[in-house]
């Protein structure tokens, strides 16, 4: 996975290439394409999942129909 | 970087964008403290939560896709011939437009030595996407799903505002080209298209119950906790700051990118390459915020909440020439913006049964909205973009600042990338019965379960001998 293993050599590469480019440095350069994969389904997965518990949640406190004062009994303060 | 001089000025900007994002932090924040102040108490967590959830989910689509259509984008595509070509020396990727540069997969959306300033610049953007969200957030609080909040965060904070940063702010922009489109500190951009997504959302989504009477009178249901309220706003100044400091561009030397051979001339610009000063900028800022709260204290008869309001809606009202106007004329346009979203914010109210729980539409909105109008008769004859000129003219036509332009540019701003994808989006998520919560739910209090699980939490531990 390392990209760099030792910057002096990286570095001195580096600044000996065209325009003393010196590159990515994070882990697994030219992986780009597989971990923006990986987020578009973190994304999509989270979306759906937190959806289904919203509804879960929103459908049961419905069910239970409490009156719109009866929150007032559930205040805690200490 | 080649040179000391070259390293000085990468490394200078790249550290000025950062102090910005963590100013612009600050607008968060105060958006946070500010609706749970606005909030009823049996509303507050989750009121909290959505607000908060809008950072992760805008800050992926952004990454994914957002940053992406801001470069990809700028020429409508089509409208105007780009600027963005080898004779320019503009072109800054392959494939369409310079959308290889923002791609999520290209290397310089990570950490790579080539680049310093990628990062900070897709931040700070990333800063003003929350920011148009959470002007969303605020005005649909209490009965919308966290669910639909999300999806239309991700359509205003990924979508919408950087389709309309790529046509009104990108220097290749055709509004810039063929309307003369000005708008420094984003009257337009950021704020009139967050207040109009805001206002068609609103109209599918309906009031919340018992803001209006069975004859249609409208109740106020004001802010349950004004003092948090006093200090959201206080910190959305403070962001403020922060976000005028992101819209400039903090060193150039525009003699040879104009084209004035043997001239030096460093300044801060605008977006759009011509010059301004941190300095007169600061001025206009504080003045345009006075004159905001003197109109808003006196329009309001000294409510507390629509004067603080009033200061925000100042600044954004005088936001779009803020780089050029006198401070003083800054302070009147920021007055006359206030007295134009309050009256417009009560006539909606009233005429369309809209209940925007913070004044988001008239604030954001309207003030926007009447900034740019005012800003193309106030700059009428300007250039619009440091593109117009020298080096990189290339033969297409960049308009000067006008009225028309700019009143053009205002409808597109509020109701075209606004008002019309916000009620669309609404409707279908309506359709879908995902838009509003159960009305039992909304009377009970979107916390109901919270509070009575912390209400056991306490029992149990009070009954507790060890």
């Amino acid at each position: 996975m390392a990209t760099v293993n030792n910057w002096i050599d990286h570095l001195t590469a580096a600044s000996k290439a065209e325009g003393g480019a010196a590159g990515p440095i994070f882990p697994g350069a030219g992986s780009e394409g597989i971990l923006v994969i990986i987020l578009v389904i973190i994304w999509i997965g989270w979306t759906v999942i937190s959806s289904r518990q919203e509804s879960d949640k929103l459908e049961k406190l419905a069910r239970r129909k409490p009156s719109s004062n009866a929150w007032k009994s559930n205040i805690t303060d200490g | 970087m080649t040179s000391q001089i070259d390293a000085l000025q990468t490394i200078f900007t790249e550290f000025y964008y950062w102090i910005t994002v963590v100013l612009m932090f600050l607008i968060h924040v105060g958006f946070c403290m500010y609706e749970v102040g606005a909030s009823r108490y049996k509303h507050h967590q989750h009121t909290l939560m959505k607000n908060t959830m809008l950072i992760p989910l805008v800050t992926v689509t952004w990454f994914l896709f957002g940053w992406w259509i801001y470069w990809a984008f700028p020429t409508g595509p089509g409208l105007a011939p780009s600027i963005m070509t080898e004779s320019t020396g503009l072109v800054l990727g392959g494939g369409f437009g310079a959308n290889d540069l923002a791609n999520p997969t290209n290397e310089f959306m990570a950490i790579t030595l080539n680049d310093h300033i990628m990062g900070v610049f897709w931040a700070a953007f990333l800063l003003f996407s929350w920011t148009a969200a959470s002007i969303v957030s605020g005005a649909v609080i209490e009965r919308i799903t966290t669910f639909a909040f999300g999806i239309l965060a991700i359509a205003i904070g990924s979508v919408f505002w950087s389709i309309d940063a790529a046509w009104g702010w990108h220097f290749d922009g055709w509004m810039l080209k063929i309307l003369g489109y000005h708008d420094a500190y984003a009257s337009g951009v950021i704020h009139a298209v967050a207040g109009g997504f805001a206002l068609g959302v609103l109209a599918v989504l309906g009031p919340r119950i018992g803001k209006f009477s069975s004859s249609g009178e409208p109740r106020n249901i004001g802010p349950r906790n004004p003092w948090l309220v006093t200090v959201g706003l206080f910190l959305i100044y403070t962001g403020f700051w922060g976000f005028y400091a992101a819209c400039n561009v903090p060193i150039y030397d525009l003699g040879p990118e104009y084209g004035m051979e043997g001239v030096t001339f460093f300044t801060a610009t605008n977006i759009y390459y011509t010059p301004t000063t941190l300095s007169g900028i600061t001025m206009n800022f504080l003045m345009s915020l006075s004159g905001g709260l003197l109109a808003g204290y006196v329009i309001s008869k000294g409510d507390p909440f629509w004067t603080y309001s009033s200061g925000l809606a100042g600044i954004i009202c005088a936001s779009a020439g803020n780089d050029l106007y006198h401070p003083i004329q800054s302070l009147i346009i920021g007055m006359i913006g206030v007295v134009i979203a309050y009256k417009l914010h009560y006539w909606v109210e009233r005429k369309f049964k809209i209940d925007d729980a913070v004044g988001a539409v008239a604030v954001h909105g309207y003030a926007g909205f009447a900034g740019l109008v005012i800003c193309g008769f106030v700059l009428n004859g300007y250039p619009s973009s440091g593109y117009s000129v020298g080096a990189m003219w290339d033969g297409s036509t960049y308009a000067a600042i006008n009225p028309l332009g700019m009143f053009i540019g205002a409808l597109i701003m509020f109701f075209v990338l606004g008002m019309i994808p916000g009620w669309i989006i609404a409707k279908v998520l309506n359709g879908m019965g995902k838009l509003r919560i159960p009305r039992e739910v909304e009377l009970a209090g979107l916390d109901y379960q919270i509070m009575e699980e912390a209400k056991e939490d306490e029992k149990a531990v009070a009954s507790s001998s060890s």
